[in-house]
């Protein structure tokens, strides 16, 4: 093969490296270019003239912009389908392939459709195949068949995606002379800037210019390089969201394939230069009919030569420089048509390309190459994406930004015309009053508001140059490349009725290819103007919107960021092969083999399941039993101390929102639980209620859930195995009965508490540890009920045990419809009181008789078990109840349910049918109750004399342990287990959870506070601790050791009586992490969208934010010259943004460090 | 992504917030009628243009805020806590009732 | 019922081919006649499709559609054009499944072709609860005749091969509903065949016309002011999309909703790989191939009210993220273009349909992000409603006094079960 034929020598201004030859194929044959080329310049040079196929009729296309908004060259490179070949650089083994051509590019079966062409105009397919119907989708398959595009993977390919969070004052969208002006100027104030460019260098249409041109580009990269400005090359700005919220995608890095980052600017200046309009004429397609820009760029920046014998037809300068720039390399300039003076091109005529050229009034040139200039398109996409609509200019032939919002600023060829200088003062001048704009809010303070908008006014206006108003010329020709949509075809559907722009787009699909319109709009408009006999003004134009170029669906979702939570006690299950439940972010182990026989062993001997996921929420104050009056259904004024209580809350609606326990361990001082996908939602239903509606009441709420590792020890054993590892608790029924709830020490765990209560339905131990004892207390159970036959069991078992004893399952065995006595929950309700949350819902339906109601059923044949969701039915088909819970009881040896049924089925003893699956039906009968299994709740009471007789265990000592993963070398320092290595590398994440953390809440302004930190601060105590103001009265005291009684002494001491002051200990609620090193902010701007930059977050900044997803506490505590962050979370998600604080740090080379000092 | 401008903790994106609802008063459940009760529960005012709001700034200060909210521009134009209730107050504040007024269900195809 | 002015065929496409003939409008442009039987407001597939009915199957023809934009360019424009009657209540199974009957015969119905591809629609469960709703849903739909099952990943992957069935994933797929009726269709088609059909019928459709007030007088509606004049008429019918509220505020009659945006996308195209829709309520997706090869996405609404349809970008970024748990092999393919469109949400995630306090006031609002598939069936028992004067047994349940009477419709149910 012969290379370069086309390949020019030297240019002044050209981006290739001709010492770095890069080898790929092109259909299948070995290809050359050079470092540098784009797809499209390396085959042009190869003498390559034909592309692709258009997407509809097949008809071979060449290069019209050899640019970035190319339609010409969309081709496939290796498993990537759709890659903008003129603007993607070869890569030495990329196999390239043309695309919607088979069996090759030169010889396309489907171009048969150019000679059906005519029959297939817009919009024909819905006017045919509609007879006979039963033939549509055999039809359908062929239509799918010309689906144009690459080819989608049929496996993940080797590639990765990121994504970072930026903030900067003025963010520049456009490298050329006037975005760099901009950024300049706007940096010289002090802003801190963004330049962005869809090129691999900054310069924009000055790099394919003349020596003058390629000067000032210099003169402006250098200064560039010299200032203080972020420059994001090979990178699009592809969106501009409300809140000036800006999408980069970056190409051309080192760690990934592409990035997106996510940008908040203060202000946003617009400047992407000009798109080029192809004229529309008849053959404007043909390969060899080029856009001036296209050879210009091809000429001076690729050194190609893009034909031997050129027609230009030109309406401005631009045109004319092409026409030098074509004589000047040796292309044989046979005729220049110039619009300026009545000049038009009629038509083009080639077979499979350019042959020769017809102009108007005159003769027909042969030539290979038809160059045209006539006019631009302002790509406003980014100014529409923030509100503005283009204003057309009838004069200057193009659209120009409308009225922008305040904090979005457009410069530079968009804006309106000049010289080079004018447009870079113009540039400049756009910067400095994007930067002005943010004079107020330098202060980075939180508070600190924006100065007032100047406008737009002091910027001096660019002219706006008269150009012809060129759009289509005599005959007919392609206005969308993409769509293959014609004038002809545009007229045609305005006559037929759809007549507004958005109709004929919508009809005829112009604009919507994956040009986006950035070709296509003006000569759309102005074609369909015509039709309907209007003007290009009143027409309007189509809203573009985002993005403002292709974004991978990669980079849209970067590193997925799904947050994962596990128990203390994961490990085990993990070692035990446990199969694993996902429920929400836990991860929880369904079962370990058998459930059937998990279950069993609960009701013969012992069993122990791992409930840590349960919500729990300390409640501490006087007005706790008022407030639990309020969401829950039933009362709670006289709750002792020592005892507990199943608790309903409603939501106002009357319907079941979630159930629980909630025990009275103190006089103010209250635990409740909540299920587990509720946990969340019942925390903020409380504070909602006391923050808008009961402010006056004194409650502090602290959410627990994993501060606790949570078991159920269940089981006619439990008692005699828990009297082996608790010895300061007496276990007997009369002083321990059910229902109550007592402060424990567990397996020489000092802090647990306990409540009986009896979900299984059996003699049953809640115990609630601190978490980084968790697997210490598990594990010394198994251990000590080894011979009372202890077993775990998993959710799954606890399914069967809950549905033998008729315990319902908000969410299960309620829906989002169903009110609290539907749910045969009257015993829970008490009318009688004041007021709770969805209380006259409750007493309407109560009123009424017409709502279905939970029962147990059973089927008559006890060895069918109706799969969940089987439908009641009575006649054929008349629903009147459905199962809603139902599994084979290992217990009774039967198949057992729950369900609703209507109003007049309920009565027990009622035969009903239920319709499985299959479309069997079977009868089953409705239970008296809905517990199978011991409905008078003997078992769970075990009210039984025991002579609590105890063979003691010793237990293993506590140590405590992270739940984050020790690496080796490790040891147990202060009584917990931690990595001791010492790391010397520059950037080190390192696990501090061993850290005491004491949670501090007290009225927002007073001692307390003043003693503390104010809020957003974090200042070191004199004991050496770091008090941090993470919220409104509310800190978190890091520190060496968590003495609760001592700090709340301490501060009962400064607070005056009225005022609540609550103190817990966190330290197993909360992990710990300490990231340090000068690239920490970096590492952390991948994760986290705080700006982080030292004058919005200095040194002893502490707040609560996301962090990969998860709610996390961080304070910006810097060591011995180094930045370094503290990052605290729920005690569950320690491991899982430990993972992600590692992964985000990869590419900084991050180590891990050990527990240290 | 917009912003809001939470007073405990300065601007930070709406994701860290959750979306409550429009404010509205809760009536005297001893006394609404089915009408005034469901009205609560249901009816919305649903305006293009500025609205007050209840929102959550769930992953910060964990604060209900009052949120005054253009519905078409999506600008905010103040924001407060939901301070307590002052009984002589004609527009005292009040919560959303019930489970949050939820953004649809998730599936909706 | 008479046909359409000319008939679209291939005969005829052959024939315009050749001669070059023009075609004759779709539908033809009006002054504003000063009254009518019925005023319908909204020219989306509702509105157009209660306009139609009442013509064809009541005879009634003097209606006008009056639409402030261009017809079709609000939800009927905006939507992911899935077709599907897989819903869990009876009364919703029954309503959605005489919608995809009508769906089925429309393109021969109207002679146009609306391209209703019934390739099959699969929502994939991806935990124990969900797997549930899907088999109360697939019990329930296949008591009322429709198609409608529970498979397992195996068949799942059988069907649509692109699918990740694998346990790898974060949210390993357990099982499907599978629904083989389910589909998309061409939405513009069904505006623009509705639109073209009640023309020719003698429907008045008047674009780029905005009401900006309703008449009541004693408690009855009078008519309709519009920004081209008024309209007398003793019946006027709410079917906005979005903009509900405030219309029916213009009557007095304040609705149960909240407008949500609800935002889409769309792909580059490649050659078909995807056979069915795909649904994940888990993850928050829908998606589907179009013909031309452009993948085509949606995903619950925005997380609070709003009238913009800018879109956002964490929409697209979830949208990503999901898709790609998915399937995987999809990271390459790039997004061309997103875009919103507003969703009236109510408390039960119904529609409301029917009569009002006032009298000859109607409404059919409140679709949320079922409305599209709706608009067949909901056009054609409004107009009923409209003719005969009584609300059709198909729609008695989503009457808006339920709201105050407290009986929401089910499917919240669902929606509460199986988020």
């Amino acid at each position: 093969m012969t290379h370069d034929v086309m390949r020019l020598s030297a240019q002044p201004g050209e981006v290739i490296d001709r010492a770095r030859h890069v080898r790929f194929t092109w259909n299948g044959a070995p290809r050359r270019g050079f470092e540098g080329d784009t797809i499209a310049s390396a085959l042009a040079a190869d003498g390559v003239r034909v592309f692709s196929r258009s997407f509809k009729y097949h008809r071979p296309r060449g290069l019209l912009t050899a640019g970035f908004h190319e339609p010409g060259c969309m081709v496939q490179v290796d498993e990537e389908p759709n890659v903008r070949g003129a603007h993607r650089r070869v890569r030495d083994g990329m196999v390239v392939c043309a695309q919607n051509a088979w069996p090759s590019l030169r010889f396309d079966v489907k171009a048969a459709n150019q000679l059906v062409g005519r029959f297939l105009t817009s919009g024909f397919y819905y006017k045919t195949f509609m007879a006979p119907p039963q033939l549509w989708p055999a039809y359908e398959r062929v239509l799918r068949r010309f689906a144009a595009g690459g080819v989608a993977p049929t496996t993940p390919p080797d590639v990765t995606y990121d994504q970072r969070f930026a903030h900067t004052d003025v963010l520049v969208a456009g490298g050329g002379p006037a975005g760099m002006a901009a950024a300049l100027a706007a940096a010289d104030t002090g802003a801190r800037v963004m330049l962005v460019d869809e090129e691999p260098a900054l310069g924009g249409h000055l790099r394919w210019g003349g020596a003058a041109q390629l000067a000032v580009v210099h003169e402006l990269r250098n200064a560039i390089a010299a200032a203080d400005i972020e420059v994001l090359t090979d990178a699009v700005v592809t969106g501009r969201y409300d809140g000036n919220w800006i999408a980069v995608l970056q190409r051309g890095l080192p760690h990934v394939t592409e990035r997106l980052v996510k940008v908040r600017t203060r202000s946003l200046v617009v400047a992407p230069g000009l798109v080029e309009r192809p004229y529309v004429f008849a053959g404007n397609d043909l390969p060899g009919v080029m856009l001036s820009t296209g050879v210009r760029r091809l000429v001076n920046l690729y050194a190609v030569r893009p034909g031997t014998a050129a027609v230009v037809f030109t309406a401005n300068a631009d045109g004319d420089a092409a026409a030098e720039d074509l004589a000047r390399v040796g292309v044989d300039v046979r005729h220049v048509v110039d619009a300026r003076s009545g000049g038009d091109i009629v038509r083009a005529r080639g077979r499979g390309g350019l042959q020769a050229v017809e102009c108007a009034g005159g003769p027909t040139i042969e030539c290979d190459l038809l160059v045209t200039a006539t006019g631009w398109t302002a790509p406003t996409s980014l100014l529409n994406m923030a509100g503005a609509r283009p204003v057309y200019h009838p004069e200057a032939a193009r659209f120009l930004p409308g009225t922008l919002p305040d904090d979005v600023l457009a410069t530079g060829g968009i804006a309106g015309d000049g010289s080079l200088e004018q447009i870079v003062d113009h540039g400049r001048e756009t910067g400095r009053a994007a930067a002005r704009r943010l004079a107020g809010s330098r202060a980075g303070t939180a508070n600190a508001e924006a100065a007032a908008p100047e406008g737009n006014a002091q910027i001096p206006a660019l002219q706006v140059q008269r150009h012809p108003a060129l759009f289509k010329g005599t005959t007919d020709g392609f206005v969308d490349y993409s769509e293959d949509v014609t004038s002809k075809e545009l007229v045609g559907a305005v006559a037929e009725g759809y007549d507004s722009i958005e109709l004929a787009k919508r009809y005829t699909t112009a604009t919507m290819g994956p040009v986006q319109g950035k070709l296509e709009t003006v000569n759309t408009v102005a074609v369909v103007a015509e039709a309907t006999g209007s003007d290009v003004e009143r027409t309007g134009t189509t809203v573009w919107r985002p993005p403002y170029a292709p974004v991978s669906l990669g980079a849209l979702a970067g590193r997925i960021h799904e947050p994962v939570r596990r128990s203390p006690m994961h490990s085990w299950h993990a070692d035990q092969g446990a199969a694993p439940l996902i429920a929400g972010a836990w991860i929880r182990p369904d079962h370990y083999g058998d459930p059937p026989a998990e279950a069993r062993n609960v009701r013969d001997a012992v069993g122990i399941i791992d409930v840590t996921p349960l919500g729990k929420l300390d409640l501490r104050g006087p007005h706790v039993p008022e407030l639990l009056n309020q969401v829950y259904v039933n009362k709670w004024s006289k709750l002792a101390v020592g005892s507990v209580r199943y608790g309903v809350m409603c939501a106002e609606d009357g319907v079941v929102l979630d159930d629980g326990v909630t025990g009275r361990l103190d006089t103010d001082h209250y635990i409740m639980t909540t299920t587990s996908s509720g946990a969340l939602g019942v925390w903020e239903w409380i504070e909602n209620w006391l923050q808008t509606e009961r402010p006056g009441w004194q409650v502090h709420v602290t959410p627990v859930t994993t501060a606790y590792a949570s078991m159920n020890v269940a089981g006619p054993r439990s008692r005699e195995l828990l009297a082996r590892v608790v010895d300061d608790v007496a276990l007997d029924p009369a002083r321990f009965g059910y229902m109550r709830v007592r402060a424990a020490t567990v397996a020489g765990v000092a802090g647990c508490f306990m409540w009986r209560i009896g979900f299984t339905g059996e003699l049953s131990y809640e115990i609630h540890v601190p978490s980084g004892y968790g697997l210490h207390v598990w594990t010394s159970l198994l251990a000590a009920g080894r011979d009372l036959g202890i077993r775990a069991f998993g959710v799954e078992a606890q399914r069967i045990l809950r549905l033998e004893k008729g315990h319902a399952i908000v969410g299960q065995d309620t829906d989002g419809l169903t009110q609290a006595y539907g749910a045969d929950l009257a015993w829970a309700i008490k009318l009688d009181k004041d007021d709770f949350a969805g209380k006259p819902e409750l007493v309407w339906q109560r009123a009424r008789d017409d709502y279905e109601r939970l029962v147990g059923l059973q089927p008559v044949d006890a060895a069918v078990v109706p799969p969940e969701a089987s439908q009641i039915v009575e006649g054929t088909s008349t629903i009147v109840g459905r199962i809603t819970s139902s599994r084979m009881s290992p217990t009774l040896g039967r198949s057992i349910c729950l369900g609703y049924v209507a109003p007049h089925l309920a009565t027990p003893g009622t035969r009903v049918t239920v319709l499985l699956p299959g479309g069997v039906r079977i009868p089953a009968r409705v239970m008296p109750e809905l517990a199978h299994v011991d409905p008078g709740g003997l078992r769970l009471r075990a009210e039984h004399p025991w002579d609590g007789a105890t063979r003691a265990v010793p237990s293993a000592p506590a140590i405590a342990r992270s739940p984050i993963p020790v690496t080796e070398p490790a040891g147990v320092v202060d009584g917990w287990y931690v990595g001791t290595h010492r790391s010397p590398s520059p950037l080190r994440l390192s696990d501090r959870t061993a850290m005491g953390k004491t949670w501090i809440r007290a009225p927002r302004e007073g001692a307390i506070a003043a003693t503390l930190s104010p809020r957003g601060r974090a200042v070191r105590m004199a004991d050496g601790s770091l008090a941090c103001g993470f919220g409104p009265g509310e800190w978190m005291v890091l520190g060496p050791s968590a003495d609760v009684q001592q700090t709340l002494d301490r501060l009962r001491e400064l607070a005056t009586e009225s005022e609540l002051v609550t103190v817990i200990d966190q330290t197993h609620g909360r992990a710990l992490l300490r990231l340090t090193g000068d690239d920490a902010a970096l590492v952390l701007s991948k994760i986290c969208a705080i700006d982080l930059h030292p004058r919005a977050t200095p040194d002893a900044t502490a707040l609560r934010t996301q962090v990969a997803g998860v709610t996390t506490d961080l304070v910006r505590d810097d060591h011995g010259g180094e930045a370094s962050y503290l990052l605290g979370c729920e005690w569950s998600s320690g491991q899982y943004l430990f993972d992600e604080v590692l992964a985000a740090g990869a590419e900084f080379d991050i180590a891990v460090d050990g527990f240290g000092p | 992504m917009i912003e809001l401008h939470c007073p405990n903790c300065g601007r930070r994106n709406v994701s860290e917030f959750r979306y409550v609802g429009e404010r509205h008063i809760r009536p005297d459940p001893d006394v609404a009628d089915p009408t005034t009760w469901r009205s609560y529960l249901y009816l919305r005012d649903n305006p293009a243009g500025w609205t007050d709001e209840t929102w959550l700034h769930r992953a910060g200060c964990r604060r209900y805020l009052v949120v005054e909210r253009h519905t078409v521009s999506n600008e905010i134009r103040s924001i407060r806590e939901a301070m307590p209730v002052v009984a002589s107050e004609a527009d005292a504040p009040h919560a959303q009732p019930g489970r949050a007024q939820s953004g649809g269900s998730g599936e909706s195809a | 019922m008479s046909p359409p002015r000319t008939r679209y065929s291939a005969l005829a496409l052959v024939r315009r081919g050749l001669t070059t003939t023009p075609w004759p409008r779709v539908w033809r442009s009006h002054e504003i006649a000063p009254t009518a039987d019925v005023v319908i407001i909204g020219g989306g597939v509702h509105g157009l499709a209660t306009a139609y009915y009442l013509a064809v199957n009541h005879g009634i023809t003097d209606v006008a559609v009056v639409e402030k934009g261009y017809i079709g360019g609000g939800g009927s424009g905006r939507n992911t054009a899935i077709i599907r009657s897989n819903y869990l209540t009876p009364e919703g199974v029954a309503f959605y499944d005489r919608s995809v009957k009508l769906y089925e015969r429309l393109a021969a119905e109207l002679n146009f072709n609306v391209m209703f591809s019934q390739r099959g629609h699969m929502t994939l469960a991806h935990n124990d609860s969900s797997l549930r709703t899907m088999r109360w849903r697939a019990e329930v739909n296949k008591l009322q005749g429709v198609d409608s099952e529970v498979i397992d990943p195996a068949e799942v992957k059988r069907i649509a091969p692109p699918l990740d069935v694998s346990n790898a994933t974060r949210y390993p797929i357990l099982g499907a509903l599978y629904h083989p009726p389910g589909g998309i269709v061409r939405h513009d088609a069904v505006v623009w065949g509705y639109a073209r059909a009640a023309d020719a019928r003698g429907v008045r459709i008047h674009q780029q016309t905005e009401v900006t007030g309703i008449d009541v007088v004693g408690g009855a509606v009078r008519g309709v002011t519009t920004t081209r004049g008024d309209i007398a008429a003793p019946t006027v019918v709410n079917c906005t999309a979005g903009w509900s509220t405030l219309v029916s505020d213009m009557a007095g009659v304040r609705l149960p909703v909240s407008t949500f945006p609800l935002q889409a996308a769309v792909t580059e195209p490649v050659r078909p790989f995807l056979p069915t829709v795909i649904v994940s309520g888990t993850l928050h997706v829908y998606v589907s191939q179009t013909d031309r090869g452009e993948l085509v996405f949606g995903a619950s609404v925005d997380p609070f009210t709003s009238y913009s349809t800018r879109g956002s970008l964490d929409f697209t970024e979830g949208l990503a993220a999901h898709v790609l748990q998915l399937m995987p092999q999809l990271s390459q393919l790039r997004v061309l273009r997103q875009w919103a469109g507003l969703c009236d949400m109510t408390p039960d995630f119904s529609p409301i349909m029917g009569v009002t306090p006032v009298q000859g006031f109607l409404v059919d609002v409140g679709w949320g992000t079922y409305g599209f598939k709706a608009g067949p069936v909901a056009g054609e028992a409004m107009a009923q409603l409209i003719a005969v004067g009584k609300t059709p047994e198909l729609i008695a349940g989503f009457d808006l006094a339920r709201f105050t009477d407290g009986r929401l419709v089910g499917e919240k149910g669902a929606a509460a079960v199986g988020h």
